[in-house]
């Protein structure tokens, strides 16, 4: 069994979360504080990609990365690379559809802080910076884990976007979810199986880390 | 806060198993399937509004509806002849399904409702042909109405390039070279997916091409089509008719010697309600107004 899925999966995913990490939260802070209008649209336009079809977020990456595309020509220009049909171009589409995980949990966590902590840290002449990183993160850790914990589950689980943007290149953009397809479509059923037990296997992982998680704040 | 978090992972995850992404072949199998349903009801409502005994299908005094199962490359063509076909038979509606003749095959195989199936290759129109020798119709699947069947047109396997063919590529030969770096073929239940690999075995590069991960497979005709028309990929192996509808160049075309001839087979199916007007329909296929759309496209006639 040629491993490379697996591999090509769990990199996609760990660096999309990460970036989705760092977004999200950034995101889930400011916006939380603008005002109520821009916030609203703000809001619906971040949280879009978890409830489109995964193809429809595919249609619109393609339309601004495509070869033939404003990014796409412009990143061919300067830097000489191909947004799509190359193993990364997996990481733009889990990352899309990933966000609003991050983003919504990242938010729901902040809005539930007491704001009465950060303003205490404000009259000890505490700067804001050192407030988010060791007053508001620590407060908010288990909503933002989770968050973190459910993108990284949605984005190795990616297959509609994915299939758009990188294909189904073997060795190369295959991942778990699009061989799995690739394989049941070519009647490779016995391979297929054995995919989707791996699938299987990793998303019982995620799930058991959540229950634990949310074990360990009841303990709290 | 725990309460929060409860709330906020029954909700994601009850969004995300809502917009989770099945195999779109599944998808389809079903839109297929409803599609049929729905038109079926329809036609019992009908009749019973008039008072007639509910037999779904047309007859002379009300509009019959003919369910076509298409491969993908026929899509522009058969919507033409469709359009033509409208003129001189208004009660007769057309509804076509166009996808690869595997997923196709695939569909009839589940029961979907079909009156006329057309193949772009022998394969899946023999796997579903009870006549057809066993060791291709390994299941024994007796879908095809006997003597319905018959080659209707021939289409050529073309390597397709992007405008401007940025690799440079101008032959089949050239896709052993270094300047090739993604290929777009179909998977091998397309049977154009199959006709290519026939072609680079026949190089002697299949081998050569998938362990350097210079091939990329999309699941119709069409999808390989686009990936060269957005130029995603250096080059595709497509049907002439493809590449001729979307305006894509041709660097090279298959001779004898690397690919089988491209027929495609048409036949009544054997659960078809409306055998007589899938049987006018096929015949319209074959004369010369229908001719002419073909060959406009760049099919010719089988013999």
């Amino acid at each position: 069994m040629d491993w490379y899925p697996l591999y090509n999966s769990l990199r996609i995913a760990l660096i999309s979360s990460v970036i989705v990490f760092f977004t999200g939260i950034f995101a889930a802070y400011y916006i939380a504080r603008m005002n109520r209008a821009v916030k609203g649209i703000l809001d619906v336009v971040l949280t879009l990609p978890m409830v489109l079809p995964p193809t429809v977020a595919g249609y619109f990456l393609l339309l601004l990365l495509g070869t033939k595309r404003p990014l796409g020509i412009w990143f061919m220009e300067n830097f000489g690379i191909k947004l799509v049909m190359t193993w990364y171009s997996g990481i733009f589409a889990a990352s899309v559809v990933a966000f609003p995980l991050m983003y919504r949990t990242a938010r729901g966590a902040f809005e539930s802080f007491d704001e009465t902590l950060a303003h205490s840290g404000q009259t000890l002449g505490l700067s804001n910076t050192y407030i988010f990183w060791h007053i508001r993160m620590p407060a908010c850790r288990q909503g933002i884990l989770a968050g973190a914990v459910l993108a990284f589950a949605r984005a190795l689980g990616e297959y509609g976007a994915t299939s758009m943007l990188a294909g189904y290149t073997p060795g190369k953009t295959a991942t778990i979810s699009t061989t799995v397809y690739q394989l049941w479509r070519t009647d490779n059923e016995a391979l297929a199986f054995q995919w989707v037990l791996v699938n299987l296997a990793i998303s019982a992982a995620v799930l058991l880390t959540v229950n634990m998680l949310e074990r360990k704040s009841k303990g709290k | 806060m725990k309460k929060l978090w409860a709330a906020v992972m029954a909700g994601v995850l009850a969004i995300n198993i809502l917009t989770g992404c099945p195999g779109s072949g599944t998808e389809s199998k079903t839109a297929a399937g409803n599609m049929g349903d729905a038109a079926s009801s329809e036609t019992i409502q009908e009749n019973d509004k008039i008072g007639l005994k509910a037999t779904v299908g047309g007859t002379k005094d009300q509009p019959a509806e003919l369910l076509i199962f298409a491969a993908a490359s026929m899509t522009e063509t058969m919507t033409e002849i469709s359009a033509m076909y409208k003129d001189i038979r208004p009660d007769v509606e057309i509804i076509y399904t166009f996808d690869s003749s595997g997923t196709l095959k695939t569909q009839i195989e589940e029961g979907a409702d079909c009156d006329i199936f057309i193949s772009a290759s022998q394969k899946q129109m023999n796997q579903l042909d009870i006549s057809a020798d066993p060791s291709i119709n390994t299941e024994g699947l007796d879908f095809i109405q006997e003597g319905t069947r018959f080659n209707l047109v021939e289409n050529k396997v073309v390597l397709a390039v992007p405008d401007g063919n940025p690799a440079g590529i101008e032959a089949y030969e050239d896709l052993g070279m270094d300047k090739l770096s993604l290929l777009c073929i179909g998977n091998e239940d397309v049977p154009v997916g199959a006709y290519s690999m026939e072609i680079l075995t026949s190089l002697g590069i299949l081998d050569q091409l998938e362990s350097d991960s210079k091939l990329t497979y999309g699941s119709n005709v069409k999808e390989v089509t686009t990936q060269v028309k957005e130029a995603s990929v250096d080059c595709g192996i497509i049907y002439a008719t493809d590449a001729f509808s979307a305006g894509l160049t041709v660097a090279d075309e298959a001779d004898k010697d690397q690919c089988r001839q491209v027929i495609y087979p048409a036949a009544i199916l054997k659960g078809s309600n409306n055998k007589e007007e899938a049987e006018k329909f096929l015949d319209y296929l074959t004369r010369n107004e229908s001719r002419a759309v073909f060959e406009a496209a760049g099919f010719t006639m089988a013999q």
